[in-house]
């Protein structure tokens, strides 16, 4: 599949619907079955696709619409992972969940995810995966000497699934770590930890690095100075990042990005419902071709969209695309 | 019948309550009550914490357009501060005797507007108008705003809260430094500043600490002072006048601080409001009977206040309702001289009450819950309430609430010193207003919403007592991130 100059995609997540956090809410309560519950996730997932189709992406995700958030629907899939299912008010809140042994190894059943993404749109598709950084973070360590030896364990039980998820057809997949930014002392073992989940994964990977989104508001403030230069011994070949609502200030820190590296360039703010214009984002992309060349420029929003409502997801995701046009038509000139 | 008595305090009400009985079996007995009606009964005796108010002495309120036909309850509200020796059976009677569609006290009261949510009704236009002509109000009658406060001062200039305020708010910065997280500008803002005596107190406070521990924050500081006016920000300038180098004087809508400031999205790391929620347009809600009800208002001038209005105003009692929109629309000058506009207000606003009914919802076209409130959360929070419970919405306060947290950054926190119902119970052990505290409407907030609220927005509430004065009233809101 030939993507056009300027690829679109999304970071993950497509707008929650108000009904399916009611619906899961009442799953919780036992008031609807699990079968029940999966139906109600495969169409809003087939409707996730059909908009991520109808505002014109070139590159389609599943809009993480199964996953009560990044962090749980990992926990909750990890053997030997503890969760107390009765710390959670709201599906989008986080379950107290702990370790207390070493991993084991086993299927994380996120192959079905993907198959049923690949199942339901022609066009090239992104898998999301939330990094052992990130999920070592929020699952309590109580067996490993350290969050690091626990990080990579993570990596090592997650690897084989990214690898049956490349077998079955995927061709790029993102890792999500916005912990990074939290927990930037970290980063040195958070990159091996990274490279422990992809290696010998035959796909391309992106990692996707923000400042956090936990209930539509930014967890952390700072700079991206941070990623450089421990960012290039990462095992991937795109950087995915948010530059929409902090203005770009940090674009010009990636001028002297390998060519190995594409930049996934965040140019719709997705903490606020303002929709922006074509206009506007046409501005941010010609922005980020002053640092990086457009044949290794992808254009995403800042990060997932699920706080957001359909109707402004969908517009933002809508302008965005035809921003990209607008460049598209300059760049062949 | 049912009696309630949702006060606690009082011993001299029992003697009242032993009255209230004995008047509506007197009433049963005579056949003024039908038995049917009695049994139907729901007295609740309730002690008014604000003297002045919009209630009469007795009220009757039931629920409107019932399509199923199903008999209600009748629900009578007695002030007990109103109950005059002797006055109680002319009240019930005039009161109950009149029935629900036109109550007999109302029948040649003078309307000032028809039936809609408390949110949308007049009342709100005075209040509106007290703040923006504060000074012509304080200058008549001859008292400052701080002075009719309960206690006769303000509970949010305690030193002693200002400096925990101020020992919490540097801890924070020391750890977002340590942590090489800080901000080269550090944004505070107060919203609602009045005279800036707090504001100037925390800045004193603030300097005095920074030297104190040479941590050189104080210099990198921007302290935003936020008020509705201008000419109430001028008032505030100097009480800040030491440090006039690092405020800001900006208008802010206490509804919605994100409009004029949407530059400071993700980047204030204190926000603190005091008495401002208690001030924001309201509306109230009741259960009954499993069924949720929206509480109506209609402001009426009683008829012998409109009569003697009229006489000492010169102005007819048939055009009080058009005065008075004239009144909030250009103020007092617009009533040909200032003084007889200012007598007309003050007329107007002490003798206005609220005529009360229940519209179930499924009879209102359209019932918007607050921003940021879903239906589910509302639902969640009245499990844990009483089966039979009127409350507020505090709208103006969750939307206040709801467009404000976006300013803070990350690691910020919002502070809110109010009058907080916690927990749905308290509706039942006493009257949370809407109170008149001079020419403003005074309610208590909602917290038990507040809370829900902000877990959707990522923040989880607190309240805690405000124990610097002994037998203050209020608590302190505080958020901390909700991970």
């Amino acid at each position: 599949m030939t993507l056009p100059i300027l690829p679109t995609t999304v970071v993950g997540s497509y707008s929650m619907p108000g009904w399916l956090e009611r619906l899961k809410t009442e799953y919780y309560a036992r008031r609807i079955s699990r079968r029940d519950l999966d139906e109600i996730h495969d169409t809003a997932v087939k409707a996730a696709i059909k908009d991520e189709e109808m505002a014109g992406l070139d590159i389609i995700s599943d809009g993480e619409l199964r996953r009560d958030n990044m962090i749980d629907y990992f926990a909750e899939r990890l053997p030997g992972v503890q969760i107390d299912h009765a710390t959670k008010k709201f599906h989008y809140d986080l379950y107290d969940s702990k370790v207390q042994g070493k991993l084991p190894s086993g299927p994380l059943g996120l192959v079905d995810d993907f198959k049923f993404l690949r199942a339901n749109t022609e066009r090239e598709t992104k898998f999301c995966i939330t990094g052992p950084h990130t999920l070592a973070k929020r699952i309590h360590n109580e067996f490993y000497a350290s969050e690091q030896e626990f990080a990579m364990d993570l990596g090592r039980v997650m690897n084989p699934e990214l690898k049956a998820i490349a077998k079955a057809g995927a061709h790029f997949i993102q890792i999500d770590e916005p912990y990074f930014s939290g927990f930037p002392e970290d980063f040195e073992w958070g990159i091996k930890a990274l490279n422990a989940l992809v290696e010998g994964v035959e796909a391309k990977i992106a990692v996707h690095i923000c400042y956090g989104n936990r209930y539509g508001k930014p967890s952390w403030e700072g700079s991206y100075k941070y990623l450089l230069p421990g960012i290039f011994d990462a095992h991937v070949q795109q950087l995915t990042l948010e530059f929409a609502r902090r203005g770009g200030e940090d674009l010009e820190l990636f001028r002297e990005l390998p060519p190995r590296l594409e930049l996934g360039v965040g140019v719709i703010d997705v903490k606020t419902q303002a929709v922006e214009t074509p206009h506007q984002v046409a501005e941010r992309i010609r922005k980020a071709l002053e640092v990086i060349p457009a044949e290794r420029l992808f254009i995403l929003p800042d990060c997932g969209l699920l706080h957001l409502p359909r109707d402004v997801a969908f517009a933002k995701l809508s302008a965005m695309v035809e921003g990209t046009r607008l460049v598209r038509k300059e760049l062949k000139h | 019948m049912i009696l309630q008595l949702n006060h606690l305090h009082r011993k001299p009400a029992a003697s009242t309550t032993q009255e209230v009985v004995d008047t509506l079996y007197a009433l049963l007995e005579e056949g003024r009550l039908e038995r049917e009606q009695f049994a139907r009964l729901r007295v609740h005796l309730d002690w008014i914490q604000y003297r002045q108010n919009f209630r009469e002495c007795v009220m009757t309120m039931g629920p409107t357009n019932d399509r199923r036909g199903e008999s209600h309850p009748e629900e009578v509200r007695i002030d007990m501060r109103q109950v005059t020796p002797g006055g109680l059976r002319d009240a019930l009677l005039r009161t109950m005797m009149a029935g629900h569609a036109v109550p007999a006290p109302f029948q040649d009261a003078v309307f000032l507007e028809d039936f809609r949510s408390f949110r949308e009704s007049i009342a709100w236009g005075f209040n509106h108008l007290y703040w923006h002509r504060l000074a012509d109000w304080e200058e008549f009658t001859g008292r400052s705003y701080d002075q009719v406060l309960p206690g006769g001062k303000s509970d949010a200039n305690h030193p002693g809260a200002v400096a925990d305020c101020v020992a919490d708010f540097w801890t924070l910065l020391r750890d977002l430094e340590n942590r090489k997280q800080l901000p080269e500008e550090i944004f505070v803002l107060e919203i609602g500043v009045g005279m800036g005596k707090r504001s100037g107190l925390w800045l004193d406070r603030f300097r005095a600490l920074d030297t104190e521990r040479g941590t050189k924050y104080y210099p990198r500081l921007k302290f935003l002072l936020g008020d509705y006016a201008l000419a109430t920000l001028e008032r505030s300038r100097p009480a800040v006048k030491d440090h006039l180098d690092l405020c800001s004087f900006v208008v802010v809508d206490a509804l919605n601080p994100l409009k004029n400031l949407a530059f400071l999205r993700h980047k204030v790391l204190h926000i603190h409001l005091t008495n401002v929620y208690d001030n924001l347009p309201d509306e109230e809600f009741a259960r009954r009977e499993g069924r949720l009800y929206a509480v109506q208002v209609r402001a009426y001038v009683p008829a012998a206040d409109a009569r003697r209005i009229s006489e000492e105003s010169g102005i007819g009692a048939a055009d009080i309702p058009r005065t008075v929109n004239r009144l909030l629309e250009g103020g007092p000058d617009y009533l040909s001289d200032r003084k007889r506009g200012l007598v007309f207000w003050q007329e107007v606003w002490l003798a206005m009450r609220l005529e009360e009914r229940l519209v179930s919802l499924e009879d209102l076209p359209d019932v918007a819950l607050p921003s940021g409130l879903h239906q589910e959360q509302l639902e969640e929070a009245l499990e844990d309430a009483p089966s039979e419970v009127r409350f507020h919405m505090s709208s103006g306060a969750l939307e206040s609430f709801q467009n404000t947290v976006p300013l803070l950054h990350p690691r910020g926190f919002l502070q809110v010193q109010d009058i907080f119902v916690t927990n749905f119970n308290e509706y039942r052990l006493g009257f949370h207003g809407p109170g008149k505290l001079d020419g403003s409407i005074v309610n208590w907030v909602n917290g038990v919403l507040l809370r829900e609220v902000g877990e959707r927005a990522g923040y989880d509430v607190h309240f805690a007592p405000f124990h610097y004065r002994p037998g203050s009233r209020t608590s302190i809101l505080y958020t901390t991130q909700r991970e």
